[in-house]
Parts: structure tokens; C-alpha cells; sequence
């Protein structure tokens, strides 16, 4: 009992920071992304005993995260909604031209398709593979890899034209 | 590697560890800009994902879990206990019914077990002192009476006809003393209209609340005191 306490809590400090940035990036909402980790949380605390290798704990998370996920748009059909932009801007008053760069890129991926986006975000936050991301995602590898692609392609189109707009933006 | 191939593969994979891709990149300084591009884009990327993280939220899921083991805790305790009452409760039922139980099948085998029992105390030279006065104060918790005394009457008292409330009569007889039960209609005794053992007959009537049995030795008349019974008691309900 005490151990499997310890492994929780080892569990919790490493990974609840990952989970929540990948919940964010689902749903798009802080409080659904926390409500989401939560359960996850306590889903896995219950099957604590099934993770045998410690190294997997993560995609294991991510694996019941989506499915805990998947499972709020069944439960809530009638309030699925349209994502709207204004839910996913950080209030705080972005100042430094960092600031400002990630804000706009933020808009510019939680507008890019799902299917292209999820790949993205378990490749670039969560440092999986290509095999690992698509064993996670039910895909094959080479849809995975062209999915990335096109990820990629489409924030750099849209970064080497931003300059201009940025100048709108600012201006 | 030709070149669409090349950024093919750093777009889907900026960090490659492919080979053919790094020989590439090494051999192409244009290449090589092109994947550093790549790089500082993955960085911008990475930048933007990392959204804030709550900063309670590591403590909430931790205290989160533990109330939820605390409650699956107690659910356990909880059925812990509904098993150990349900051990004791059928325990008891067992042990009540093996204590309870009924040894008898009809009103015949419990009258000759209850009169062998209780034979020793009587005798047919025992006084009979019981009047039919007292006889009918008893009557009355079976809502009958007889009208005449229906011999000579040495003991009637309230006895357990099989766990049942009776009254037991014990008249002085021709050679022995003749045994008379006043009981109740049961159901887990089956009625016998007429019984016997090695020594002793019964015979049981029917009126319409209760039994009445009679049991004698073998040379007494047993139709003779079921008559005279049957003429002389009166039953008020």
C-alpha cells in the first residue's frame, strides 16, 4: 500500500505537468484540462498495478487522458461547441516580442486541425517517436510522419508571412 | 537524397537521427541552414505549447486520490462487516434451528415420548385432587369446558406439546393412569388419527380449534374416553 502510494505520488510530480499541457491542447479550456488530469489521475491510481514499466508511464497517462477524453464528448454530445479563440488567449498583456510571437502561434495551432496537431504536440511536448506516436494514436507510421509534415509546413508558411501581419498587429 | 526528400523528412522529424539525413545535411551547407530553421521553429513551438501548468495542481491530485482510498477504504470496512453479520446471523439461524427443531413428525410419537417421559410420576394409586372446577380454569385458554368430570383427575397442568402450549390430563385409569392432551391445531405435526407402542395406544379427535388425545395402555378403552369426551366438552369459540 505504502508503495504503491510512493509510485503515485513519484507519478504525479514527474508527469502532472505534461498531462496538463496535453489536456490544454485537447480541449482547450484550463478548467476541462484540469478536470481532465484529475481523473486520468485517478483512473491510473486505480490500475496503478497494470503499469509494469515505469519508462511507459507516460504514453500509458496519455493513452487513458484521450480515452477519458473521448469520453466527455460522449457524455456531452449537446455541449460540444466550436472552439473559440478567445477562450484560449493568456489574459495576462503580452508585452515582450516572445510574448507576442507565442501568443500568435498558439492561435495558429489550436486552429490547425486535430488530426494534424496531436501528432505535433506528443512529438514536440511530449518527445515521443514516430513509432511511439503512432502506436498511441491507432495510425501507421507513414501517416504519422506526413501528418507532421504538414504540421510543420503550415506553421512555417504561416510564420514567414507573420511579419507583415505582426507589423498590422502591432501598428 | 534529393532535396524534397531531405525536407520531407526534417519537417516530419526536425531532431532525425536518420542517417542518410545527417550525411546530407553535412555534405550541404543550404541543407543544414534549412534544418536549423526547423530547429529554432521547434523551439518556437515548444514555447508556445508550454502553457502554465497550475501551480496547486500536483497537490490536488495527490490529496485527490487519497480521499478517494480513504472512501474505497471504508466501503471495504464496510462490506467487511455486512459479511461477519451475515456469518453470525446464519450462524444463529443454524444454531436455533438444530436446538428447535422439530424431532417429531406426528402428534402420536410426541404423545408416547411425552407420556414414557413423564410416567414415572404417576401411578394409578396416586389421590387425584384436581376438581372440575380447576380443570375448566384451565380449559379456558382453549376456549372450551367440559360439563361433567370425566373420571377420576389426578394432575392437569399447561405442558409443551412439541414447543406447543397443551394441557396435559392425567386420569386415573383401569390398570394405569390414562394420559389426556388438550393442544392446539399444528401444522408441523402431522395428525394420527390412532397410534401405538410396545405398551401404549393413542387415539386423537379433531374439534375445531384443537386436538384432543388420548393415551392409555393397552387395556383401556380408548373409543370409551374419546365418547365421553366428546359429550362432555363445549367449546366457546
Amino acid at each position: 500500500m505504502a508503495t504503491k502510494q510512493v509510485r503515485y505520488e513519484a507519478l504525479v510530480k514527474a508527469l502532472h505537468g505534461d498531462l496538463y499541457r496535453y489536456a490544454y491542447w485537447l480541449c482547450h479550456e484550463k478548467q476541462v484540462a484540469e478536470d481532465l488530469v484529475q481523473e486520468t489521475f485517478l483512473r491510473a491510481w486505480r490500475a496503478l498495478d497494470s503499469l509494469k514499466d515505469e519508462k511507459a508511464a507516460k504514453s500509458w497517462l496519455i493513452t487513458i487522458l484521450r480515452r477519458e477524453n473521448a469520453r466527455r464528448f460522449e457524455r456531452k454530445r449537446f455541449e460540444m461547441s466550436e472552439y473559440e479563440e478567445a477562450t484560449i488567449t493568456d489574459t495576462r498583456s503580452t508585452s515582450t516580442e516572445q510574448e507576442i510571437e507565442n501568443h500568435w502561434l498558439r492561435e495558429k495551432i489550436s486552429s490547425m486541425p486535430e488530426e494534424y496537431r496531436e501528432p505535433l504536440i506528443l512529438q514536440v511536448l511530449g518527445g515521443f517517436s514516430g513509432e511511439e506516436i503512432a502506436s498511441m494514436l491507432s495510425l501507421n507510421k507513414n501517416t504519422v510522419m506526413t501528418r507532421l509534415f504538414r504540421a510543420r509546413n503550415q506553421l512555417k508558411d504561416a510564420l514567414d508571412e507573420e511579419p507583415k501581419k505582426r507589423g498590422q498587429y502591432n501598428g | 537524397m534529393d532535396d524534397l526528400q531531405f525536407r520531407r523528412g526534417i519537417y516530419a522529424d526536425p531532431k532525425t537521427t536518420d542517417a542518410d539525413i545527417l550525411t546530407a545535411m553535412q555534405e550541404d551547407p543550404s541543407k543544414q541552414k534549412f534544418a536549423q530553421e526547423l530547429e529554432s521553429l521547434d523551439d518556437k513551438i515548444l514555447n508556445a505549447l508550454n502553457v502554465s501548468v497550475p501551480e496547486d495542481l500536483s497537490e490536488k491530485l495527490i490529496l485527490r486520490q487519497s480521499l478517494a482510498s480513504h472512501q474505497q477504504q471504508k466501503k471495504r470496512s464496510r462490506v467487511k462487516l455486512a459479511i461477519a453479520a451475515s456469518v453470525a446471523f446464519v450462524l444463529g439461524l443454524t444454531f436455533n434451528s438444530l436446538q428447535f427443531s422439530n424431532a417429531y413428525t406426528n402428534v402420536g410419537d410426541y404423545a408416547i415420548a411425552h407420556v414414557n417421559h413423564e410416567a414415572e410420576y404417576f401411578t394409578n394409586t396416586t389421590e387425584a385432587h384436581v376438581t372440575l372446577t380447576a380443570l375448566n380454569k384451565k380449559m379456558t385458554s382453549f376456549n372450551g369446558s367440559f360439563s361433567q368430570s370425566l373420571g377420576e383427575l389426578m394432575m392437569a397442568d399447561y405442558c409443551r406439546f412439541d414447543g406447543m402450549k397443551s394441557l396435559h390430563l392425567v386420569f386415573k385409569g383401569e390398570s394405569s393412569p390414562v394420559n389426556v392432551f388438550v393442544i392446539p391445531n399444528s401444522d408441523h405435526l402431522e395428525f394420527t388419527r390412532s397410534f401405538q407402542s410396545n405398551e401404549l395406544r393413542g387415539s386423537a379427535k379433531n374439534f375445531n380449534k384443537s386436538h384432543i388425545i388420548v393415551v392409555g395402555d393397552k387395556t383401556e378403552s380408548l373409543q370409551k374416553w374419546q365418547e365421553r369426551i366428546a359429550k362432555n366438552v363445549r367449546w366457546s369459540a
